[in-house]
């Protein structure tokens, strides 16, 4: 990581630090969780303090960009985000873990911000932390963090594949989906996810020569597959 | 009138002594000011927005992930962080808009030095014959004053002044550009070489596009501008002036004449007019005294955008100003839009490279059923195009892999390798035809932070564009099963499917030109009828809205309107 992006991050870490819940009533930020979550599948009904932070404006600064909005989770939830994303993308030859990026800092800095497309995903997020959390609970009396490994895959196992939701499980099942979307946008926007898919632009040239032989040789021999001729460069 | 409060930059434009008023920055009035201070006039410049300087403030090579929310769209920049727009957008603080009961209008407005033209989509197709003539062809709307001929010569020196990359593709209503014009196009993505062959073999015509970035040096003693160099989103404005802006073009080459001052902050308020009927001078607020200030001038031309100009003629007086056709606010159009994406197997695991190119697609599907349209073999009257696209893109606030990823760990790993840049995306762009329900007026209750009334709109399309968004989205479909993919964007019926009005941000039409006093608010040279030494510029002047993206022509019209009135005021006629 650069150290621009680290800065950045860690002002806004000091900034909802000092808001942490786990430390302070629910009044100044802690999510009230309303329902007993503690039933497998059941979905918690959250009662979450509204973000009433500004936004970065019309008009921000482009060149020098900062988050003006603190972050608001809790170093539980942190801790559960940065387990999942590690699971969720786990390290192998192309790249790192998630977990060893802060992507648990990202999906902080996306559910804290005051859009409003941003505090539908915070109310999604934050009770599905907390289903998750409850899910391990009640399944092996150990919060998700501390369960083993392949506890917590048993819970993603009901909840992860498209055509293999536990009946019931509909609403954790689109908590995992928001949530992997923000993982793997988080992830592959770094330099390290950017490389492992193969993005190689953003890189000024005085030429753009087009598609080299291989790529188009590629999509030539897909063509025939679909029984249409071939084209040029 | 509030009380003058002291303004040195009021005071300056003051002893300049302007000979013209040019209100507006963008496409249209950085082609106004430029024109006239080139024939020797004297332009004074009022831009309602801030000041910009596109070279210090765009954030050109940055990263995604070091902008919050990894620069996604927001309320606050909908066209992400990194847009290189200031203090627009859908909602101005303080400068409300209204829609009518029933009626749903987006108005993207911009408040900055250059206007849209910092962030626009520079796609330049050229309007054809029969676009200037499309009652004579179909009896719906009105033919323009003017043919394709007339304004032809204009048409290849905006393009050789604002540099357009691309290539003659000699198609039915698609003119050429004549020898010498255009800068050399960019060679095809493969997934637009993907879309030809699916679209070819439907026989669809899929064409090298025409974009206003530069593939070639525009050297200039004062206003050099470079060729692309292929990097950086062409909306996050433009550092080396490869990207067509008038701030890097335009604005700079008129100060460099000499002739021109340029007052930004400042909100125009009003066309005041005296003696015989002619204009004075315009009353402008300074945003950020609020005070209201008057400066005059032999002859103004207004370029404040369509719907701002139409607002600017309301607010002048009691019945709009140049307003005895009624025409003033009426026939207001935008360009109908829906996007169809699709995932194609046959793309999956591409072998990599730089797929950033120009930016701008490098391929276009123009409209090719003139001739069924004419035998009347299609249900609807007017044509549309695709803007195609899909790529090895920036990873952003998106998934890489468009939502096809499934599951988690290993697995999911392989599946951003596998769908990254395997989809593509067919955008319609289609022809609205004016209709009595779609117009703005003043609203008799709303008024704006200087005290101006603001403007309510009213909008309805027809089942002419209905029909023509479901042809759109039908033939899209086909494209993409025919490169055995599967279509990602839901099923929608056209009346849910089509873009809200304005959300194209092609509106035009509001002041349009005509061939008598009657039926219109301006002639052809965009002089309106009743005060002879005010003349319109921008896109409001437009007669019908061919699906062409408009900003080439609006500043093809800029420029022949502003010869003749350069050309009135040196023979003392104004």
């Amino acid at each position: 990581m650069s150290g621009e992006i680290n800065r950045r991050v860690t002002l806004a870490w000091v900034a909802g630090a000092t808001a942490s819940p786990w430390l302070v009533d629910s009044a100044q930020g802690a999510p009230v969780i309303t329902t007993d979550a503690a039933l497998p599948g059941t979905w918690p009904n959250m009662e979450l303090p509204p973000i009433t932070a500004k936004g970065y404006g019309s008009d921000p600064n482009l060149v020098d960009p900062t988050v003006p909005w603190p972050l608001t989770l809790t170093p539980a939830q942190r801790a559960m985000l940065k387990t999942i994303a590690g699971m969720m993308i786990p390290a192998d030859s192309h790249s790192p873990s998630a977990a060893a990026l802060p992507i648990d800092a990202f999906v902080d800095e996306w559910v804290s911000a005051p859009y409003p497309q941003q505090q539908a995903d915070r109310a999604l997020i934050l009770a599905g932390l907390a289903w998750v959390d409850a899910e391990a609970k009640t399944r092996f009396a150990a919060d998700f963090v501390s369960a083993g490994d392949t506890q917590r895959r048993s819970i993603f196992d009901d909840i992860a594949w498209r055509e293999k939701v536990k009946p019931g499980y509909e609403m954790p099942a689109r908590f995992f989906v928001r949530l992997r979307g923000l993982v793997m946008s988080g992830f592959y926007s770094l330099p390290e996810g950017m490389k492992d898919i193969g993005y190689m632009g953003n890189a000024p040239s005085t030429e753009w020569p087009g598609p080299p032989a291989n790529a188009l040789a590629h999509l030539n021999a897909a063509l025939a597959g679909l029984g249409l001729p071939p084209v040029k460069s | 009138m509030p009380p003058h409060k002291a303004s040195p930059a009021h005071d300056a434009a003051i002893n300049f002594e302007p000979d013209a008023i040019v209100v507006g920055s963008g496409a249209a009035g950085s082609m106004a000011a430029w024109v006239l201070a080139r024939a020797g006039i004297k332009v004074l410049v009022l831009e309602a927005g801030r000041d910009y300087d596109p070279v210090k403030e765009n954030a050109m090579l940055k990263w995604n992930w070091q902008a919050p929310l990894r620069a996604g769209s927001t309320p606050d920049k909908h066209f992400g962080f990194y847009d290189a727009t200031a203090d627009g957008g859908w909602e101005v603080p303080g400068e409300p808009y209204t829609n009518a009961p029933g009626s749903v209008f987006k108005w993207w407005r911009s408040r900055m030095l250059g206007g849209r033209t910092n962030h626009w989509g520079r796609h330049v197709p050229r309007f054809g014959p029969y676009d200037f003539k499309s009652h004579s062809r179909d009896g719906l709307g009105m033919d323009w004053p003017i043919s394709y001929d007339d304004i032809a010569p204009w048409y290849d020196r905006t393009e050789k002044l604002i540099g357009v990359s691309g290539a003659n593709a000699g198609l039915e209503n698609h003119p050429d550009s004549s020898p010498g014009v255009l800068q050399p196009p960019t060679p095809p993505r493969i997934n637009e070489l993907a879309i030809k062959a699916g679209a070819n073999a439907l026989g669809i015509p899929c064409v090298p596009s025409r974009y206003a970035v530069l593939t070639k040096d525009i050297p200039d003693d004062n206003v050099p501008r470079q060729a692309c160099f292929y990097a950086s989103p062409c909306g996050r404005g433009c550092a080396i002036g490869a990207a067509f802006q008038s701030t890097t073009s335009l604005l700079p080459m008129a100060m460099a004449t000499g002739k021109v001052r340029i007052l930004t902050d400042a909100m125009a308020s009003r066309v005041v007019t005296g003696r015989g009927g002619k204009a004075t001078g315009v009353e402008y607020f300074d945003r950020h005294t609020g005070a209201n200030h008057f400066i005059q001038a032999r002859a103004v031309v207004l370029a404040a955008s369509a719907c701002e100009t139409a607002r600017l003629l309301l607010n002048s007086r009691d019945d709009g100003l140049a307003n005895s056709s009624g025409q003033v606010g009426k026939n207001l159009v935008d360009t109908t839009g829906t996007n169809v994406s699709g995932h194609i197997p046959a793309l999956e695991n591409r072998p990599r490279y730089n797929e950033d190119g120009k930016d701008v697609a490098h391929l276009y599907i123009p409209w090719w059923l003139y001739k069924e349209q004419a035998a009347g073999k299609l249900d609807f009257p007017r044509g549309y195009h695709y803007e195609i696209g899909g790529r090895f893109g920036a990873p952003g606030s998106g998934s890489p892999a468009a939502g096809l990823e499934d599951g988690y760990g290993a697995p999911l790993k392989e599946d951003a390798r596998r769908y990254y840049g395997a989809q593509i995306s067919l955008t319609v762009r289609g022809e609205m035809i004016p209709n009595a329900d779609s117009y703005c007026e003043l609203d008799p209750e709303a008024k704006d932070r200087f005290g101006l009334p603001v403007l309510r709109f009213h909008w309805k399309f027809s089942d002419h564009e209905y029909r023509q968004i479901a042809h759109g989205i039908a033939t899209a479909r086909a494209i993409i099963e025919k490169l055995g993919g599967t279509v990602l964007t839901p099923r929608l019926p056209p009346e849910e499917a089509i873009a809200v009005g304005g959300w194209i941000i092609h509106e035009v039409g509001t002041t349009r030109m005509g061939t008598a006093a009657g039926n219109s608010v301006t002639d052809q040279f965009g002089r309106t009828w009743e005060v002879d030494n005010l003349v319109i510029a921008d896109g409001g002047v437009f007669t019908s809205n061919a699906h062409k993206n408009p900003t080439l022509t609006i500043m093809a019209l800029a420029w022949r309107s502003m010869d003749h009135l350069a050309g009135r005021m040196r023979k003392g006629e104004i």
